[in-house]
């Protein structure tokens, strides 16, 4: 009777050391978070005005809503290219991140070489850093006459051009499939990171399991590998999605930044809740698709 | 018909399967070198890319047949001219003040709230990991604008406000002049708006960095910690005591990502400072700076622009290479510790 009364006891004093833990984190999100994210919102529905003390507020509805979509001829274009680039880079950048930390998890000479070379983008990809490569290789530069330009360096387009009798057009997309390329292999740097830790805590006895079975290397990247990674494959998507999102060189997101540091609070608001709406749509069903047909047929 | 490999020895058929064998592994091998190469010249290009054009000199752009060794050189001037754009020293001085610091804060106060996720069971713990989540999904983009606004008279739940408005009342009915009285400072513009998220547990991808503690604490073993309880240690000296230096693993892992993210943001302190900015906001104005100070554009003919533009990304990324090459290899051996299962 009393070993049972004290073991409550116990649990109890647990819960309120746990509480004492996470307490500064309660009061930040309070701060930070959830007071911040309603006033977004809600300056998204007003009419902003930086005075001298503070801002005033005149509510306006749907207004800014309004503005950007019907008004402002561009935001859409912006929405769109935004949107699709988020589209095609997700899935590309988690399965070449998969594949390098595969592959970087085996053993084989060099590996730490390699490993250290495949981090580094983990140091430098992350900022303004990629952007200005990005901006300075550009066509301006190529157009200048001057030599330079990602693809122009690695192969000349021109010559590729005359070469295989191809056109403008078509010269145009090889170069920008390069880009493309760098731009992709320059996101994978933390997804690596984190699918290799994912990849050394499965335990080796599994594999040693499938093996005594007779199991071929495909079979135990699908009924090992993949569902002992499905939970971090979850963490990196959604990591991923936010990395995309918040990408500098998207052109909404540019737009975004641009108005906020010249106090337009209202409209910028409008413009970043109504593009995260449309991302959560997105990973909304990303994700649920993932915990209901990936995670669930493994787990099951 | 004749079979051909009738005559074929037991033996020599066995020796032929295992030259098979060696003959795929062989070829994946090399497959797996090619692969791996090619992808790290992709990863090595801009790197090469970026010294070469720091050191060209104008007249070199022009020269398209020569790629890789520029034929004039221009390091001094180009160099000179972005210490100058990015007020190097200054930048790194106020970027370790500030983000660095930011960095350390952040990589404290996430550990003790990942530990008190992984050790304690408390009541809604379920909410706070969805909430943990909710904080990783909503990228600070989105509660950037408020944050500013509030940081102009921050305050908590108008406890601040309620004391201030209290005090000066106080003083309105002693006759005395008590309007000075401030609880709600405005912090735009010094280094509290970068800290004290960090402190908080909020700052930047904190969330992330909380899930990375939570699942390596949650692998611990709990029996040195449980033993330590057992002789009458608190929770944070058992903390601080036992499960901190076991940890050095999930500190680097931690610390790495977080020093990174801060070194590269020019989002948050772009918006909070106006004055002593870090590198990263120095950089993101060098392109107006060129312009005003000596009429370099990138785009209208003047390729020295890309010069000191690549010159400048240098010397940004140049303090975290150095970090990265000391820490290199505890960090590569630390991924292989530290126990994400998601």
């Amino acid at each position: 009777m009393s070993k049972l009364k004290k073991a409550k006891g116990i649990e109890e004093l647990k819960s309120r050391y746990g509480l004492m833990f996470i307490l500064p984190w309660i009061i930040g999100l309070i701060i930070f978070f959830f007071i911040p994210i309603i006033q977004s919102i809600y300056y998204s529905f007003c009419q902003v005005v930086v005075t001298s003390d503070g801002v005033k507020t005149t509510w306006v509805g749907l207004d800014n809503y309004n503005e950007i979509l019907n008004v402002d001829p561009n935001y859409e274009k912006w929405l769109e290219e935004s949107i699709l680039s988020f589209a095609y880079s997700l899935p590309i950048i988690l399965v070449l991140s998969l594949i390098l930390a595969m592959m970087l998890n085996q053993k084989f000479r060099g590996r730490i070489f390699f490993r250290a070379l495949y981090f580094l983008p983990v140091i430098i990809a992350t900022g303004k850093v990629m952007s200005y490569i990005f901006t300075t290789t550009d066509e301006d530069l190529a157009s200048m006459g001057v030599s330079g330009g990602m693809a122009a360096g690695m192969i000349s387009v021109e010559d590729l051009t005359s070469a295989l009798n191809m056109g403008p057009e078509i010269a145009e997309f090889v170069s920008q499939a390069i880009n493309n390329i760098f731009n992709l292999i320059w996101s994978c740097g933390i997804q690596i990171v984190l699918f290799l830790a994912g990849l050394q805590s499965i335990p080796a006895s599994l594999y040693e399991a499938s093996k005594v079975e007779g199991a071929t290397k495909w079979e135990e990247f699908w009924f090992i590998t993949f569902p002992m990674l499905s939970r971090i494959t979850l963490l990196v998507g959604i990591f991923t999605m936010v990395e995309l999102f918040v990408n500098e060189r998207a052109p909404l997101v540019e737009q975004v930044y641009g108005k906020m540091r010249g106090g337009q609070y209202d409209i910028s608001s409008a413009m970043i809740w109504f593009y995260f709406l449309i991302a959560c749509v997105i990973m909304g069903i990303a994700i649920f698709f993932f915990t209901k047909f990936v995670m669930k047929r493994y787990e099951a | 018909m004749k079979n051909p490999f009738k005559n074929v020895s037991e033996a020599d058929r066995l020796r032929a399967l295992r030259y098979a064998k060696v003959g795929t592994s062989l070829v994946y091998s090399l497959f797996r070198y090619a692969l791996l190469i090619s992808i790290g010249f992709i990863i090595i290009y801009p790197l090469l890319y970026m010294i070469i054009t720091s050191v060209m000199a104008p007249e070199a752009f022009n020269n398209s047949t020569r790629v890789w060794i520029p034929t004039n050189f221009n390091i001094k001037d180009n160099y000179e001219k972005t210490l100058e754009a990015l007020d190097y020293g200054a930048g790194l001085f106020n970027t370790f003040k500030l983000e660095v610091v930011s960095a350390l804060l952040e990589v404290a106060v996430c550990a003790i709230i990942g530990y008190g996720f992984a050790r304690f069971n408390f009541k809604g713990k379920k909410i706070f990991t969805g909430i943990l989540f909710l904080t990783i999904l909503v990228p600070d983009m989105m509660v950037l604008i408020p944050r500013m606004v509030n940081y102009s008279n921050i305050d908590f739940l108008f406890i601040g406000r309620g004391i201030e408005a209290a005090v000066h009342g106080l003083g309105k009915l002693f006759g005395a002049d008590w309007s000075a009285f401030d609880m709600t400072p405005n912090i735009v513009n010094t280094g509290w708006t970068l800290w004290l998220p960090s402190l908080l547990g909020v700052g930047l991808r904190s969330g992330v960095l909380i899930y990375i503690y939570i699942q390596f604490f949650s692998g611990l073993p709990r029996e040195l910690e449980e033993a330590a309880w057992v002789d009458g240690a608190g929770p944070f000296k058992t903390f601080i005591r036992i499960a901190v230096p076991s940890s050095s693993v999930v500190f680097i892992t931690v610390l790495v990502f977080s020093l990174i993210w801060h070194w590269n943001d020019s989002l948050l302190s772009g918006m909070y400072l106006t004055s002593d900015l870090p590198l990263a906001s120095a950089l993101s104005g060098i392109e107006s700076y060129m312009v005003q100070k000596w009429g370099i554009y990138l785009r209208a003919g003047t390729p020295q622009g890309a010069s000191i533009l690549m010159a400048a990304c240098i010397l940004f990324i140049t303090p975290m290479l150095i970090f990265y090459m000391f820490i290199q290899r505890g960090f590569i051996e630390s991924i292989d510790r530290v126990g994400i299962t998601g």
